[in-house]
């Protein structure tokens, strides 16, 4: 049993670099960005053939990052430059991504062999699982750290201005499309981070890995901000620590879902609705409240 | 200086709900002057603050700032000469980020946001000074999301954020139409300290006569596109407050 929450409490910090991506997107820009299904499967595929051809992890990490950064790069400049909505943009991107993914994969699934991945190369446990939770506690607290720091700079100040106020932004000398289509790159970064994450531990790269993860992330996100409007937190530490920690909630109400025996066909099922409740339930009891 | 030349704006060319907001108007406006502009609604007075400001470009004509031709220069580029306040206080301000915040990319206006922490020890210090001023008793407040606050309180904020940084130019359209007359009466009082102590020039819209007539030392009066009345300090200080309602009749 406690098997099935120690998979998803590491699967849960594999996909926290995607959900601080989503954050970035959705609630700093106000972008619903969607081109995540695709970047996420991006950085798996590109992980899994230089995996393959025994690229070294210093290597893999960058490019893999960059090919997430290149994904959002194009949704920001289509949704920016072009005036197309931002959900139709993330929608061809990540459509165009599916036929990229296979062609980088060259065919539908990569496993990962005979290779090295980011939680065997510094072995500090000699339990493998534990190494692999210290190694991606590791990562993903220096994330946090990292994006909280980000955000409080004079440019993360720019960036979440803009999503709060582009008329502001403008009038303040903010080339909004720009920073825009920054934010993107950096969002479809951290998503395609996961990706690296996630096919070194699940051991492979497959085409249909990233659908409808963009759930997962937006999910942790709502649990985020469910979270943040019942303890009123303000400060963006706060908000960044609490979508890691949806990450945590989601996950572990998938593995409660599996370990009570729901057939694991039922997973995505589970998850939308579990994503409505989180949704709808602040605003039903809102109402009972109200009467 | 800004100047202004044979500016005009149609809205919706060659369709049939075609506007011509403006027409061949031009213009100087001295540095260090507080102009008034008046004016009845569709008079084109916002069209004009707007093409100033770079909301949108004119059909023809060409608009200067210091001697820099402005015409096709997006809004973001103008930031560096012009300030905005907004009728609507909640457009100055993200309401999310924090006073501190607000003012320290009001700091940054025409300089690069870079990648350091720039609200320090000394910067919040100066912000407290500043906002002392305003006698709200926001300077306690400087953490609180600037959402929170009123609206005159926000437009008070928003007319300090546009002066802390170097402009020459601060443009408010209608500053004080959403507010309460205690604060407008602040807003406008400010305003006319900043053009007093630091020589800003100033453009202003309003639909109070009263405040056109007490502020500023030049009066335009805009009707249909044009601008019907040109009135200086001096004939100012003879207009009456029924002269002014004569125009609108």
């Amino acid at each position: 049993m406690s098997q099935f929450y120690l998979t998803a409490l590491q699967l849960a910090l594999c996909l926290g670099p995607m959900a601080m991506g989503i954050f970035i997107s959705m609630k700093v820009f106000n972008i619903p960005d969607i081109t995540t299904d695709g970047s996420y499967t991006l950085g798996a595929a590109i992980t899994a053939i230089l995996m393959s051809n025994h690229l070294p992890l210093y290597v893999v990490l960058p490019i893999s990052m960059l090919s997430g950064a290149i994904a959002g790069t194009c949704t920001g400049f289509i949704h920016t430059k072009l005036k197309i909505d931002a959900l139709l943009s993330g929608i061809l991107i990540m459509t165009a991504l599916y036929s990229i993914n296979l062609l980088v994969m060259g065919r539908s699934n990569v496993p990962l062999i005979n290779t090295l991945s980011i939680f065997d190369i510094v072995p500090i446990f000699e339990n493998a699982q534990l190494n692999q939770l210290l190694i991606a506690i590791l990562i993903v607290s220096f994330l946090i750290f990292f994006i909280i720091y980000l955000l409080k700079t004079d440019f993360g100040l720019a960036m979440r201005a803009t999503g709060n106020n582009p008329i502001m932004t403008k009038a303040l000398g903010i080339n909004n499309d720009r920073i825009k289509i920054i934010g993107l790159a950096l969002a479809n970064a951290l998503t395609a981070l996961s990706g690296f994450l996630v096919a070194q531990y699940q051991g492979f790269a497959d085409i249909n890995m990233g659908i409808g993860i963009v759930i997962t992330g937006l999910g942790s996100v709502l649990i985020a901000d469910t979270l943040k409007k019942w303890f009123n937190i303000k400060k963006i530490n706060g908000q960044i620590i609490l979508v890691v920690f949806g990450c945590f909630v989601f996950q572990f109400v998938l593995a409660f879902t599996l370990s009570i025996g729901i057939d694991p066909n039922m997973l995505k099922m589970v998850t939308a609705v579990f994503v409505l409740l989180i949704v709808a339930l602040p605003k039903i009891s809102q109402r009972l409240i109200k009467k | 200086m800004i100047r202004i030349e044979n500016v005009s704006k149609v809205f919706n060319a060659g369709n049939v709900d075609e506007v011509s907001a403006l027409k061949n108007v031009s213009l100087e406006i001295e540095a260090g002057s507080f102009v008034v502009i008046v004016g009845s609604n569709g008079s084109g007075k916002s069209t004009l603050l707007n093409l100033i400001l770079g909301s949108f470009f004119p059909t023809s004509g060409k608009l200067f700032i210091n001697d820099n031709n402005i015409t096709q220069l997006p809004e973001h580029e103008r930031s560096k000469w012009i300030s905005m306040v907004f009728q609507n206080p909640a457009n100055g301000t993200a309401p999310d980020l924090s006073i501190l915040e607000n003012f320290r990319l009001a700091a940054l206006r025409s300089s690069n946001k870079t990648m350091k922490i720039g609200i320090d020890d000394d910067f919040v210090e100066l912000v407290r000074e500043k906002i002392k001023k305003l006698d709200m008793g926001l300077e306690d407040k400087l953490n609180q999301p600037i959402g929170s606050l009123s609206g005159g309180q926000r437009q008070a904020l928003t007319l300090l954020m546009g002066v802390m940084d170097k402009t020459d130019v601060l443009l408010m359209d209608e500053p004080t139409a959403a507010l309460d007359p205690k604060s407008a009466q602040k807003i406008m009082e400010l305003a006319k300290e900043i053009n007093a102590t630091l020589g800003i020039t100033i453009v202003l819209i309003t639909h109070s006569l009263k405040d056109a007539l007490q502020y500023g030392n030049r009066l335009l009066m805009f009707k249909s596109g044009v601008i019907a009345k040109d009135i200086n300090h001096d004939e100012k200080q003879n207009l009456t407050l029924n002269e002014m309602y004569d125009w609108f009749v």
